[in-house]
């Protein structure tokens, strides 16, 4: 797989008094999984959001193989993302929904089938998604984002409401996606749940890129994740 | 843009909304049409002008444009479902150059709205041609004067359903989107033709257009020989078509370029 970089640089948001990032720099590299975690309200979902230009930023750039993200070519095709906001009408079948997207991202409908296999929702590719369970919800944002066989994904807290074989499967298809060579970001507030899970790591804190780096070097000076991220928001804002 | 188009339909047609709306504009035309032609309009009080009369036939069609509130309203809900579900951000990440999300989207509940006129518009034929037969008058006016009239009341429910759309798109909240729709079309623009002085607009606003469309007087009739206002005058059907269109254009490039700039969370 020919994946892309995601550069994030100087990237700044405010919502009226509310400084909900500054100035956040970093990268996610092809064939790596990296984390971006952070507490609760740290400004992961704003950033996320501005790397997909779903919302603008007031300050910064963040780039995708070198374009910004409403620049690329084809969109779905190169980043398949699951956010908040990718939500699906509840009158629409799984199938009603694939395929109204596959056509207006320009994908052949047989990624229907194929993304309904991946994401193992086959079965309920038929029913109303008024009648999904949160996690089914979840398997089907994320094959939305897959109908275009993208590169790179950027993923917004995705095991949020999976079921614990749903969390281990999402963590082996992660890994070997960007096996293949695909470029992964991914967000979290949940330390354990990227232990095993990423490459690299990006902290933020307070809208603040606190750490990042590999993860080994993260660790490496701390007895674990938990005291390495808690004495690295600290650091920040003592 | 014709991928666009036709992936905004798929959405579409993967909802209830394309039955839903056939069924209420078949309703809306042929019931509501039928009931009023058949109730027979000469036995209200004050008795009204029967459907042998050209002025019967343009009030019956010209009531019907009273309930182009529902393509306005099926515009508004269909895009406001789209922020409610959260489906806005799948379509802005599909199609993030929005503009042209939104153009397709005009489009397609553009023609969605043709499509409730068109059907209401056969089903108040019908139920017109039908109520004369049962009551063994003839239609007052001829069959192509007929024909015209519905397919301008066609044209403005394609309308109405853009106007719809823009609501939707600039108030987001379905619920104060639909409470908008609903409360000019049915409440406030009726009021206005109420206050002697402001209602001079009235034949400028989008209701007031519709029934010149239609040279449906029959509103302003009544309230002018009920009340001490001086009504305004209506404009020509042709100045009605211009200003719905009018409207439709402002109404699109609001749609369009409102969402443009804003944050999608």
């Amino acid at each position: 797989m020919n994946s892309h970089a995601i550069e994030v640089t100087g990237l700044s948001k405010r919502f009226g008094e509310v400084e909900a990032v500054r100035a956040a720099s970093f990268r996610a590299e092809p064939g790596r999984v990296t984390g971006f975690l952070g507490p609760n309200g740290a400004g992961k979902s704003t950033t996320l959001a501005m790397v997909l230009g779903l919302s603008r930023p007031d300050a910064g750039t963040a780039r995708i193989g070198g374009a910004a993200y409403r620049d690329l070519d084809d969109p779905t095709g190169t980043v398949g993302a699951v956010l908040d906001s990718t939500g699906a009408h509840p009158s629409m079948t799984g199938r009603g929904h694939l395929r109204a997207y596959a056509e207006l991202g320009g994908h052949a409908r047989r990624r229907v089938d194929d993304v309904a296999l991946t994401t193992g929702i086959t079965e309920y590719l038929d029913r109303r998604i008024r009648g999904y369970s949160t996690g089914m919800r979840r398997r089907l944002a994320l094959a939305t984002a897959l109908l275009g066989e993208p590169s790179v994904l950027v993923l917004d807290e995705p095991s949020n409401g999976l079921d614990p074989a749903g969390i281990v499967w999402l963590r082996e298809f992660l890994r070997a996606f960007a096996g293949r060579g695909g470029t992964v970001l991914l967000s979290s507030h949940v330390l354990t749940e990227l232990q095993h899970s990423i490459d690299d790591l990006v902290l933020i804190d307070r809208g603040r890129v606190a750490w990042s780096g590999p993860l080994d070097e993260f660790t490496g000076a701390a007895s674990s994740l938990e005291s390495a991220f808690l004495a690295h928001t600290m650091e920040v804002h003592p | 843009m014709i991928a666009l188009v036709r992936g905004e339909l798929a959405k579409l047609l993967a909802t209830r909304l394309p039955v839903a709306t056939l069924l209420t504009a078949l309703g809306c035309g042929l019931g509501f049409t039928a009931l009023l032609a058949l109730a027979g309009p000469g036995n209200s009080t004050p008795p009204l002008p029967g459907i042998e009369t050209p002025e019967g036939v343009s009030l019956v069609v010209g009531m019907g444009g009273l309930l182009l509130f529902v393509p306005a309203l099926i515009g508004t809900i269909a895009v406001t479902g789209e922020y409610r579900h959260r489906s806005i951000g799948t379509t802005f990440l599909t199609v993030p150059r929005r503009g042209r999300a939104l153009v397709a989207k005009l489009v397609v509940f553009g023609g969605l709205g043709f499509a409730y006129g068109a059907v209401a518009a056969v089903g108040t034929a019908v139920a017109l041609v039908g109520s004369a037969a049962l009551r063994g008058v003839a239609l007052g006016v001829p069959a192509g004067a007929l024909v015209a009239m519905l397919a301008q009341l066609a044209l403005a429910a394609a309308v109405y359903a853009v106007l719809g759309v823009a609501i939707g798109a600039l108030a987001r909240q379905q619920l104060v989107a639909v409470g908008i729709v609903l409360g000019y079309f049915y409440f406030l623009e009726h009021v206005l033709l109420l206050i002697p002085g402001v209602n001079v607009i009235h034949p400028f606003l989008p209701g007031g257009a519709t029934a010149a469309l239609t040279d449906f007087t029959f509103l302003s009739d009544a309230i002018g020989a009920q009340l001490p206002i001086s009504m305004p005058v209506a404009i020509s059907p042709i100045g009605g078509a211009l200003v719905l269109l009018g409207y439709a254009a402002i109404a699109a490039v609001v749609a369009v370029a409102v969402p443009l700039r804003r944050d999608v969370r």
